[in-house]
């Protein structure tokens, strides 16, 4: 009997190992299409349910993890937006990752005269994935869903005091101020449009108490409900997504007919599933990864600044920031940060913005002067803020990192930048659920490095450093510190013509260059590798990665 | 009626070790620094009075700690382990989702190690001191100190990457649907739907990462299996036998092995126990969506029902395996059936 029992178990292993010596033929970084593609004659051979590519127009992503639903009022994370913005739409879009917002299922829009009314005009015949028309009254249903979920992204919709629908192609916004970011936040994500016939009929609710009532999640974590060019068609967690055409879809698609999104976090994973041609997309690269995939062939790398910033924070309250709270100590740690030496350390394509506004935002000027550092001043400034001895200083940070670069890195070059000018950094870490978190928001932290990933891709998220703004607060800078810079937040709230709000962005960038508890030191890159034979990857704030425009050569 | 005190003995037994453990993570969980609501909540959501009261409200975190208690231990009488504070799913469905991953795995690689683990041993116990003996204590000694991680990578860069050996990363190829969940399990849903293909490209998605799980528990049944054989064939019965006349195979399999095995089932049943609970390195660098992942994305998010959960899910785990592996001990050794 047990010999038996051992005789098979042994005739199973073979049999595994036999199986596995079919394992991947596809090697070599090949421009051929991800593997799914190539063993499509063998899937149809197991009958119709075993064929997931659907063609030969199926293209394969690997992201990472991190999120844990793809509802759209939910959303919040990096890597969902991918997969909404392909199977919803907004009223706006951004369509390349620089642009200002663009109509999408607008047709037009109009700010009234005080800024404080917009109204938008629905573009004609769209429809659901359903077959169901889209009106106004889906618009009013999903933003105020969003909103009454309050969940992660509600405060997108913060400055909609209220919404009307006078026809089925009219929605007007009333806004509790002028806010000359809200086409921006009506691209983002989470105000996507839902069919809410379908999302009502699945237990979705807008109404106010949508935060215990709504039971739609179950649903649309399992298909969508938008107008996207695509559906999505499986969403199985930390493993795949798959998103196949919308047959219904009223616009002109590209030509994938499929994605397979795999989710695979570990970098290493990413770059040999991608040598192998099994994806087709690595979105999480890393430099190290990168480098590996130097001499591979048919693979083309993008190493390109997001907008996700990493910056140091001084307390202005002297209880908190002590000697960091000195307004010439501030500035000689500005001078003594060695910037190209921190965008070492982030990896290619990393850059220093020239002050608070990302470059790549409207409005940027770009980047800070190579040649800013200069040590010797630092000394100086540190002699007149009355430290020519020096001085000791605690540099808490958290257990974070900031698209996979940890903070504590960062950490270690700056206490190794103050060390030339005389500042003898102790650097205190701190789990960000376990106290770190907590005092960063209550503005107890005298001297920090964190990290501000754009909560919505419009420069008015980082008005939020101005004196107080809500981060500006956390540093202990309150608005009458600086009536002036304060005052710069409602005028640039206030401006919805595009070159008004450009020419306040630079003053703001202008008086906030040495000036404030803030040293914005780097701008983290993203690194992606792909298939040659796609066409339109690029780098997407917005939606990490967007689908609708990448093509097949 | 022997039988049936043991079974209920067993059963109150079970009942009271899960209500320590429940009660005992509970309190961890809630002693160890770390705030749901500041783990899950965006910076800009925490800035919201009103969205953080939402939030805790629907998770009961605004209740005083004794009510989220008794709330919870009400709630698990009734079989009802809560809703993920990350997920917001119940938690129940959440393991449902991602325990049959691990379970496939974990079986996969404790079959590898023990085929092989033991068939080392006694080829090891055999040729005791020679150059084959040598070699597999080399390899059992580097199979049990070798991180799991590092191994994971290595098999994946050889045997994948540089060799195209075995399938990559994943549970199937790209050109495989997932099987409508029956067992969760993809190679039996697989077999259950009739595609063999499938059934067979899953079970070639199992090799490396159960070669990188098995490597542990095997080089411990391999020096228990050796260790254990060389006494049992020391003994005066295997002498008496060998003087009879009887070949050394079959001294072995019919006389030597049985007694050696009895150590060797506990090893199992704990690196089975080990297995279950996830492994979460190895998932991440395999993209195994099991128990491990869960776990570890669940305690970073300070997502207690879900850690209660997965703490409840392994004590149960190790209470079924030694029960099963008591039940072993008798059909191998019947002397153990006569107590």
């Amino acid at each position: 009997m047990k010999k038996r029992f051992l005789a098979v178990i042994l005739s199973l292993a073979v049999a595994a190992g036999c199986v596995a010596c079919g394992g991947n033929d596809n090697a070599g970084g090949s421009d051929s299409p991800a593997q799914g593609e190539e063993t499509g004659e063998t899937s149809d051979q197991s009958g119709e349910t075993s064929d997931q590519t659907g063609g030969s127009n199926t293209v394969v992503v690997a992201m990472g993890a991190g999120f844990s639903t793809v509802d759209p009022g939910y959303v919040y994370e990096k890597y969902p937006p991918l997969i909404v913005n392909a199977c919803y739409e907004n009223l706006f879009k951004f369509y390349s990752n620089d642009s200002a917002p663009e109509p999408c299922l607008a047709e037009s829009y109009e700010f009234s005269e005080d800024n404080l009314t917009l109204t938008v005009k629905l573009k004609e015949g769209v429809t659901f994935a359903s077959g169901n028309p889209m009106t106004s009254a889906d618009v009013l249903f999903s933003i105020n869903r969003c909103k009454n979920l309050q969940g992660n992204p509600a405060f997108i919709a913060e400055t909609i005091e209220s919404m009307e629908a006078p026809d089925d192609q009219t929605v007007v916004f009333h806004l509790t101020q002028a806010d000359s970011a809200i086409l921006s936040k009506l691209t983002y994500s989470s105000l996507a449009v839902l069919d809410s016939a379908v999302v009502k009929e699945n237990g979705g609710t807008d109404a106010e108490d949508a935060s215990t009532t709504d039971t739609a999640q179950a649903y649309l974590d399992t298909t969508s409900a938008g107008s996207g060019m695509y559906v999505m068609t499986s969403y199985i967690p930390d493993e795949e997504v798959v998103l196949e055409k919308n047959p219904n879809y009223w616009g002109e698609g590209t030509n994938v007919d499929k994605y397979i999104i795999k989710i695979q976090p570990d970098a290493n994973t990413q770059m040999m599933t991608l040598s192998t041609g099994d994806i087709d997309v690595a979105m999480n690269m890393t430099d190290d990864t990168i480098a590996e995939l130097a001499d591979a062939q048919n693979v083309e790398i993008i190493n390109a600044a997001t907008k996700t910033v990493g910056f140091v924070m001084m307390n202005m309250n002297e209880t908190y920031g002590g000697p960091v709270s000195d307004p010439k100590v501030q500035q000689a740690i500005r001078k003594a940060l060695d910037y190209s030496g921190l965008q070492v350390i982030c990896g290619e394509g990393t850059l220093t913005p020239y002050s608070l506004i990302q470059s790549g935002f409207m409005g940027s000027k770009g980047e800070r002067p190579a040649d800013y550092t200069n040590v010797e001043e630092a000394k100086a400034l540190l002699a007149e803020a009355g430290y020519g001895d020096g001085l000791d200083v605690d540099l808490t940070v958290s257990d974070l990192d900031m698209e996979g670069i940890l903070l504590t890195d960062l950490a270690q070059k700056i206490k190794d930048d103050l060390a030339q000018i005389g500042i003898n950094v102790n650097i205190v870490s701190q789990p960000w659920a376990a106290g770190y978190g907590d005092a960063y928001r209550d503005g107890t932290l005298g001297f920090t490095v964190m990290y501000w990933g754009t909560d919505y891709n419009d420069p008015n998220v980082q008005l939020e450093f101005l004196p107080g703004g809500v981060v500006g607060l956390r540093a202990g800078w309150t608005a009458d510190m600086n009536p002036e810079l304060a005052a710069m937040y409602q005028e640039t709230m206030s401006a919805t013509d595009n070159d008004d709000r450009i020419a306040a962005l630079e003053k703001i960038q202008d008086a906030a260059y040495e000036e404030g508890p803030f040293i914005m030191a780097v701008q983290a890159p993203a690194h992606i590798g792909y298939n040659t034979r796609l066409d339109g990857v690029a780098i997407s704030d917005p939606y990490a990665l967007d689908l609708t425009l990448i093509n097949i050569k | 009626m022997e039988q049936l005190k043991f079974t209920g003995r067993r059963l109150i037994y079970l009942a009271v070790m899960l209500f320590g453990v429940a009660t005992l993570v509970f309190i961890l969980t809630k002693m160890i620094p770390g705030d749901p609501t500041v783990a899950n909540l965006s910076q800009r959501a925490l800035s919201d009075p009103e969205v953080v009261a939402a939030y805790r409200a629907k998770y009961g975190l605004d209740q005083p700690i004794f009510v989220q208690y008794v709330l919870y231990m009400k709630n698990l009488l009734q079989f009802d382990l809560g809703t993920s504070i990350r997920t917001n799913k119940p938690v129940l469905s959440e393991l449902a989702r991602c325990y049959p991953a691990t379970v496939e795995l974990a079986f996969f690689a404790i079959v590898l190690a023990a085929v092989f683990g033991i068939l080392f041993g006694v080829i090891s116990a055999i040729r005791r001191n020679s150059m084959l003996d040598q070699v597999v204590r080399a390899v059992s000694v580097t199979g049990v100190s070798i991180p799991s991680f590092w191994f994971a990578l290595l098999v994946l860069y050889f045997f994948y990457y540089k060799f195209h050996i075995f399938p990559g990363p994943g549970r199937l190829s790209n050109s495989f649907s997932a099987p409508a969940t029956v067992t969760g399990m993809y190679v039996l849903d697989s077999l259950l739907e009739g595609d063999v293909p499938k059934a067979l490209d899953a079970l070639s998605h199992l090799i490396l990462p159960g070669l990188v799980l098995a490597a542990f528990t095997m080089g411990l049944i391999t020096r228990t299996t050796r260790s254990n054989l060389l006494d049992v064939m020391s003994m005066d019965y295997i002498r008496t036998a060998r003087a009879k006349g009887l070949g050394r195979a079959s001294l072995i399999m019919h006389h030597a092995l049985g007694n050696a095995l009895i150590p060797v089932l506990t090893v199992i049943g704990l690196g089975l126990g080990n297995l279950l609970g996830g492994m979460v390195l190895v998932e991440t660098i395999f993209n195994w969506p099991g128990v491990g992942q869960f776990a570890y994305e669940s305690v970073l998010s300070a997502d207690f029902p879900s850690i209660i959960g997965v703490a409840l899910l392994i004590a149960l785990n190790y209470m079924i395996i030694n029960t099963v592996v008591d039940i072993l001990y008798g059909v191998i050794d019947p002397r153990v059936r006569c107590q």
